[in-house]
């Protein structure tokens, strides 16, 4: 809270800037977002850099350990697993899936959510009743066997991954954004819309919104976490993304078995997974408090 | 003084840090407080009176800072206590009340039980059942009815002057030796406020304690106070007794502030009323009627009559006033004339068009002709968008100017309420309630409307700030021709700004007259009510003692047969009870639903010098 400056007061920038430029101020917010590029510029250039392969099987490069350990050799950065496939590579290629999987299920749930949540709780009476019976029964389903279920029946693909979590978890967002609606539209700026003659759908996103949803985003973000998890779980219970394609899931729970003597098949992807779920986080967070700071009138 | 003072304040000092340069708050204050006695301290809002109530009970936080002076309790300074040794003092010896009881107590928690858990809190060795016939008996004693009854009921069920009661009870409870109550008035209607300030001065000499009374209402200070200390920049510009502040202030500051306050008898200020023939708003028979849940029975409903047919008429150019005590319909009126809700019968016409049943474009086209202003500026504002996004929403809703056009649209009308154009991008965080309400008048008058509807719109604001705003509306009023309605709960504005008035009861207009009539030669019952129980500087023609009621209306579900207002009025008779009075307007127009002759009631104490033409109620 302390590293946000609270010097500088530009008066005639929009309040969106205010905020990045709160955040930008301060240390946190720097290094999450140079851990965050630097993984997201690797996932991307690593493939056609090291030259090494994530799928190809090569029996004698088995077990490698990093290259900072006794044992160690170019190109294999980060050992080698099992089959004598680079580590490194590997796990890059299971950020790119768990995050791509966390970050578009975790926006089409929020979305999805949030609108049913607000429209529900704006709207009240019967429409609230249905919407809100809906999501008790889609909240009584276990995410687990909502997944074994549809995942088991159907080849799991990434799109199947992202169709479960959006899912299993739209309810708990339908819930949140309503009962916050539910206060928010007895207030006297709602009603003020109303007079000035703002039209239902006018006043849910642009002035219902606005104002309940940044707190939920910030849930959000730790949400993207909780999606590369279950992503993680899945694979690791082998309902995921098939192999050969690596998720973290599947590198960790074949890792598992060899962790007494080559233990960094399970830590790299452990590794990289709590890495990029820190800066995610620490970004969340910073941005918040910047927000927070400038609706109270200090940035 | 004779005795040793309860309180003794010397050379307090306070400091506001952080920012830019340390300002000083209060700058050497000095006084003492008697043994049951009563001081008021009075002051314009920023004078820092709340910081000095803050000081007495050791609760300044950074960023101010005291930089000298103690506050001696029984021979202690407060100030230099360790936190642990306050508390004991606090709520036990020493109690206070804030301006906003709505806040004060936990809304999940019943009224009763919450006291109760104070009252264990500062005396360990009671008993539960000690303990809550005593919280009973204290609520009692503050008159709220059905003590034992309202004890288990929750803060929502409580009304503004119950809750302000019960913060009292929460007070007295533990019988303190001080009370220091910060601005409690200033929310509350004012025959609730005239209620309350009886009785704090009945508890006073009943409990013997010392009160400690801060207002920015001279004339509410000068009612209960025994000495008066007037408050200006931090520093304390006169200490004369209560009798003498009024009659023989000192210091040019005191005079000042004495001139200031508006006078409703004595050379008041009066509008000239219009004559034009032309009606801007035109209200017939109005009634709303709420269905709610009753509880106590299965699929039980109760029937709540807000408004039970209201009939008036605005003319074009007129400031128009609604008054009355909260809970009478006013802001459901509101809600209707502003069509936010379908009135169940009954028109309301504006400039000739009925606005029931409108919908869709026709409805929005209309919206522009009448805009309503809210009371809360705090909320009315979204706290997320800028200043000026927040002013040009109306533009963009009904699709009037976009791009360059719309932000000098929205610049012109920010210059012509007062708020620099320099705010456009900021956030309405720091603003003031006055640039607040500011913002709410700029939102409303981007539209060019022909009639304004302020429903409470002023009364969260201090006096001088009113007062800047009522000069704003008179200047928009004489530019762009726009009609007002007022519907507010205090008396000396409506008689400084409108030509008409109409008083509701109840759901309904009792009485309907020019502002004269109103306030020289009321025909109701209820309007003379409502001027005795003004607190003011001057002497009123209508005596609390003969007028003054107690408790709160009627709930409105259960509506008293025949005349409304007979089981609170002071001269009800037989008829009353059977049969319920028309409002009949005479040739003037005015008139008042009331059974009794003109002479039945008492004649006012202090004849107004300049007598109206007596309104003629049908007997």
């Amino acid at each position: 809270m302390t590293d946000i400056a609270l010097s500088a007061r530009p008066r005639n920038r929009s309040v969106a800037q205010r905020i990045l430029a709160g955040a930008w101020t301060s240390t946190e917010m720097k290094v999450a977002v140079f851990i965050f590029a630097a993984l997201a510029v690797l996932t991307v250039v690593a493939p056609f850099i090291i030259d090494a392969s994530a799928t190809k099987i090569t029996v004698a490069d088995r077990f490698l350990p990093p290259i900072f350990m006794e044992g160690g050799r170019y190109p294999y950065f980060l050992g080698t697993d099992q089959l004598g496939r680079d580590l490194l590579l590997r796990s890059l290629i299971g950020l790119r899936n768990a995050f791509a999987i966390g970050i578009v299920s975790v926006v089409i749930m929020f979305v999805i959510g949030c609108a049913i949540g607000i429209y529900s709780g704006y709207r009240g009476g019967w429409v609230d009743v249905i919407l809100m019976r809906i999501t008790d029964v889609q909240m009584s389903i276990p995410v687990v066997i909502l997944a074994i279920t549809i995942l088991g029946m159907s080849r799991p693909n990434p799109f199947t991954v992202i169709a479960v979590l959006v899912l299993a978890s739209w309810p708990a967002y339908a819930r949140v954004a309503r009962s916050v609606t539910l206060a928010e539209r007895q207030k006297e700026y709602v009603r003020a819309a109303k007079i000035l003659g703002a039209s239902d759908i006018r006043i849910m996103a642009l002035h219902i919104a606005p104002s309940i949803l940044p707190s939920i985003a910030f849930v959000a973000v730790l949400d993207i976490a909780r999606m590369m998890i279950f992503e993680a779980i899945f694979g690791f219970i082998g309902i995921g993304i098939q192999p050969p394609t690596p998720t973290f899931g599947t590198i960790i729970s074949t890792g598992t078995q060899y962790l007494l003597n080559a233990w960094w098949i399970t830590i790299v992807p452990g590794f990289l997974l709590a890495l990029a779920l820190t800066s995610l986080n620490l970004m969340g967070g910073v941005l918040e408090r910047s927000r927070n700071l400038v609706l109270q009138g200090q940035l | 003084m004779a005795s040793k003072p309860i309180v003794r304040v010397e050379n307090l000092s306070v400091l506001l840090e952080g920012g830019g340069e340390p300002r000083p708050v209060l700058a050497d204050i000095s006084f003492d407080v008697a043994p049951r006695s009563v001081l008021g301290i009075i002051g314009e809002s920023g004078s820092g009176k709340t910081v000095l109530s803050n000081a007495l009970v050791n609760w300044i936080k950074l960023p101010l800072r005291v930089t000298s002076g103690q506050v001696l309790y029984q021979g202690r300074n407060l100030l230099g206590l360790p936190e642990h040794e306050m508390a004991k003092l606090r709520g036990r010896e020493i109690a206070y009340i804030g301006a906003n009881p709505t806040i004060a107590l936990d809304p999940t928690i019943p009224v009763g039980h919450q006291i109760v858990e104070k009252l264990r809190e500062v005396e360990p060795g009671i008993s539960r059942e000690a303990a809550r016939k005593r919280v009973i008996d204290t609520l009692d004693a503050v008159r709220i009815p059905s003590a034992a009854r309202r004890f288990d009921e929750y803060p929502f069920q409580f009304s503004g002057g119950m809750m302000q009661r019960a913060m009292i009870v929460d007070a007295l409870v533990s019988n303190p030796k001080l009370l220091i109550a910060d601005n409690i008035t200033q929310p509350l209607d004012v025959t609730v406020a005239a209620q309350i300030i009886r009785l704090l001065r009945d508890l006073q000499s009943d409990f013997e304690t010392s009160i400690v009374f801060i207002s920015s209402a001279l004339g509410v200070v000068s009612d209960i106070a025994d000495d008066v200390i007037v408050i200006n920049a931090g520093r304390i510009v006169e200490r004369q007794t209560a009798a003498r502040i009024t009659s023989a202030p000192e210091h040019a500051y005191t005079r000042d502030l004495i001139a200031k306050v508006p006078r409703l008898w004595a050379a008041a200020e009066t509008p000239e009323p219009t004559l034009l023939d032309d009606m801007m708003l035109e209200v017939r028979d109005v009634e709303r009627t709420y269905v709610v849940p009753n509880h106590t029975k299965l699929f039980g409903e109760n029937h709540v009559r807000a408004v039970r047919g209201v009939t008036f008429d605005v003319r074009r150019g007129e400031s128009f006033g609604l008054i009355g005590e909260s809970g009478c319909g006013k802001s459901t009126l509101s809600r209707l004339l502003s069509s936010i809700e379908q009135p169940d019968k009954g028109t309301i016409k504006v400039e000739g068009r009925d606005i029931a049943g409108l919908k869709g474009k026709p409805l929005l086209d209309m919206r522009r002709r009448f805009q309503l202003l809210l009371q809360d500026p705090y909320n009315a504002v979204p706290a997320h968008a800028s200043v000026g996004r927040t002013i040009e929403e109306p533009l963009r809703i009904h699709g009037l100017a976009s791009g360059a056009a719309l932000k000098a649209r929205v610049r012109d009308v920010m210059a012509e309420v007062g708020l620099s154009p320099d705010l456009y991008e900021s956030l309405p965080v720091g603003l003031s309630a006055g640039q607040r309400q500011r913002i709410n008048i700029a939102r409303a008058l981007i539209l060019e409307p022909s009639l304004m509807i302020l429903d409470e719109t002023l009364s969260a604001l201090d006096q001088v700030e009113q007062a800047r705003l009522l000069a704003l509306f008179e200047v928009l009023q004489r530019r762009h021709g726009i009609t007002y309605l007022y519907i507010s709960h205090d008396l000396t504005m409506v008689r400084r700004v409108c030509a008409r008035i109409g008083v509701m009861y109840l759901g309904r207009i009792v009485e309907l007259a020019d502002n004269q009539t109103i306030f020289e030669t009321p025909a109701h019952p209820y309007t003379r009510t409502l001027l005795s129980s003004i607190l003011t500087v001057e002497p009123k023609p209508f005596r609390p003692e003969t007028y003054l009621l107690e408790g709160e209306p009627p709930d409105p579900i259960h509506i008293p047969t025949g005349c409304s207002f007979r089981t609170r009025c002071p001269f009800a008779f037989d008829r009353c009870a059977t049969d319920d009075p028309e409002l009949a307007a005479d040739a003037d127009g005015n008139g008042a639903a009331c059974h009794l002759a003109p002479g039945q009631m008492p004649p006012p104490t202090i004849l107004p010098a300049t007598t109206g033409p007596l309104a003629a109620p049908n007997a």
